[in-house]
């Protein structure tokens, strides 16, 4: 039960200015901050969107959630560095930094990690601000006017909605085998704990399907919907901001590849490098020792 | 004097978020004793009973099984004692066949594998599910595998049960199936807690009542004391069994004991008119 919390991406409701923000602008930004991310590994050009996306959640006022998401993703993701150090995805030669006993931390490596992990949150921030500030029927509802068929839209929204009752299912399920006095972890919790909630999910799924036609899914014309999404100047304009900023962006990182390539630059003192690294290694450990030990305590 | 296999010490459960589900309750579990337990969704007849093998930790309070400290033990090892039903058997059942998924439970009790076979077919024959034994439990009508689900928890061998709605969904037939298993379990000695909306099964089983009304138990005592009290029905907005409803009605003013059966309504009327 609470003792296995999901990792809460839900619509948080408040009343900021990206909640009232038309979903499509936020779309917007999600899907911009993801080719910028992309289109360069230049640290400190993702560490600037990484924090532009810290501050427009900080100010949506929904800081609470994303750092309960955070508390998950970011000790696991903290392993990038640490293995990227050791093994950089990089054509050799690599330049050694620092050794201990078999261990060598490569300068390209911490570039590569810091790249990557930088990158994997400068993305998603912009992705997970959108889904903590909007409403799923305001996003299905906005799509709805941009020509997505009805349908599409049902099928990722009945899909989200059966993330969380899975989610349950699962624990039940988890409990009941536990209760037959299997332990909650290793190979052999999987056919146990997977077989009953498959079956249930695929048997809920036909009577979803059943339950929605006998309410005229199938019907022709249009589908209205009891939310109504306008949109406003301050939308138009954030969303062009948007397209802008991606646009310009992306083509500056481009044009200026070679300068902001700091794969053999020494941008951080050495010692800083490996405290990086030593910090990383040491939360991703306890992190996993933690988990460990309170999977075993179940 | 034998101990109790289920002590609460003023347990309590609040859930993460600060929702009280269950206020500090003292209550001590006889052995061989049936316990029915009632009360509206949400009263914390769930909360209490997934207690009993450690599903739920206390948050207050403790939990004492067999006379010991519940606290540091894990679910896999109290459910040695306890055994726990769920309501719904396909929440438990994977195996291929009815006689692997018996062989489930006392294979990670750590059984040696002689045990183990020996545990399952005293679960087939208690149950009387020797015909069952090949199929496959998805394919088995929804009585049977509740039947299986259960025997799958009696093959662990726990001396406490806890039956979740062990008659919903069950016709006629398959409700008067779980009224025999009780009282064969109690025959054996073993001590059985049923959570249930069936006041007719409660009535008939049950030694004693515990009523849960908003996260507290209001009323403990015996069906026919509980179902006699308006105060504590009307509170729990539960009925007592419809032939109890009905003798209530019929001879308010009775000074006889209260019939929870057709069987000891009858012999009422029929006493009466001899």
């Amino acid at each position: 039960m609470a003792q296995h919390l999901p990792i809460p991406v839900v619509f948080v409701p408040r009343n900021s200015f990206f909640h009232r923000l038309h979903p499509v602008p936020k779309l917007i930004w999600a899907v911009g901050a993801i080719v910028m991310a992309f289109a360069t590994r230049n640290p400190l050009v993702l560490l600037v969107l990484f924090v532009l996306g810290i501050l427009f959640i900080a100010g949506a006022g929904v800081m609470r959630a994303y750092g309960r998401v955070m508390l998950v993703l970011f000790p696991i993701s903290l392993s990038l560095i640490v293995f990227q150090a050791l093994a950089p995805a990089f054509p050799q030669p690599w330049t050694p930094i620092a050794g201990f006993g078999p261990f060598t931390i490569y300068q390209e490596g911490i570039y590569s990690g810091l790249s990557l992990l930088l990158r994997t949150f400068a993305g998603s921030n912009f992705a997970v601000l959108l889904v903590l500030t909007t409403h799923p029927a305001d996003l299905f509802t906005a799509l709805q006017k941009f020509g997505v068929p009805h349908e599409l839209n049902f099928m990722v929204s009945a899909s989200l909605q059966l993330i969380p009752i899975v989610q349950r299912e699962f624990q039940i399920v988890l409990s009941a085998q536990r209760s037959r006095g299997m332990r909650a972890t290793g190979f052999g919790a999987a056919i146990p704990s997977m077989v009953p909630v498959f079956a249930g999910t695929i048997e809920r799924v036909q009577q979803l399907a059943m339950s929605l036609e006998s309410r005229a899914f199938g019907s022709k014309g249009a589908k209205t919907s009891l939310r109504e999404v306008r949109a406003s100047a301050k939308d138009v304009i954030f969303g062009l901001i948007g397209i802008v900023v991606t646009v310009a962006v992306t083509v500056l990182v481009l044009q200026y590849q070679a300068q902001l390539d700091w794969s053999k630059t020494p941008f951080m003192p050495d010692w800083v490098s490996v405290a990086l690294v030593a910090v990383a290694a040491l939360t991703f450990i306890a992190f996993t020792i933690a988990l460990w030990w309170r999977a075993s305590r179940e | 004097m034998t101990t109790p296999p289920i002590v609460c010490d003023a347990l309590g459960h609040e859930y993460a978020g600060g929702v009280l589900a269950l206020k500090p309750t003292t209550l001590t579990i006889q052995p061989g004793e049936v316990l029915g337990v009632v009360g509206q969704n949400g009263s914390g007849k769930t909360t209490l009973v997934k207690h009993f093998n450690g599903l739920l930790r206390p948050t207050s309070g403790r939990l004492l099984i067999n006379g010991e400290d519940a606290r540091p033990r894990p679910v896999h090892d109290l459910a040695r004692h306890v055994g726990y039903v769920f309501q719904n058997p396909n929440h438990q059942l994977f195996a291929t066949t009815v006689e692997a998924e018996l062989r489930f439970g006392p294979t990670n009790l750590g059984l040696t594998p002689e045990t183990v076979a020996e545990r399952v077919q005293q679960a087939t024959s208690f149950f009387g599910i020797e015909k069952l034994l090949t199929s496959h439990p998805y394919r088995l009508a929804f009585p049977l595998r509740k039947l299986v689900a259960m025997a799958s928890v009696y093959a662990m061998g726990p001396d406490v049960f806890v039956l979740d709605e062990p008659t919903t969904g069950q016709d006629h037939a398959g409700s008067n199936m779980v009224r025999k298993l009780i009282e064969r379990l109690r025959e054996q000695g073993k001590t059985v807690v049923i959570v249930s909306h069936d006041m007719a099964l409660i009535a008939e089983v049950a030694d004693r009542v515990l009523a849960l009304w908003a996260a507290e138990v209001i009323a403990s005592g015996s069906p026919r004391a509980i179902f006699a009290e308006d105060r504590v029905m009307q509170r729990t907005k539960l009925y007592p069994p419809q032939i109890t409803q009905f003798a209530r009605r019929w001879a308010p003013a009775s000074t006889r004991p209260l019939p929870l059966t057709v069987a000891e309504a009858a012999a009422a009327v029929l006493g009466e008119e001899r």
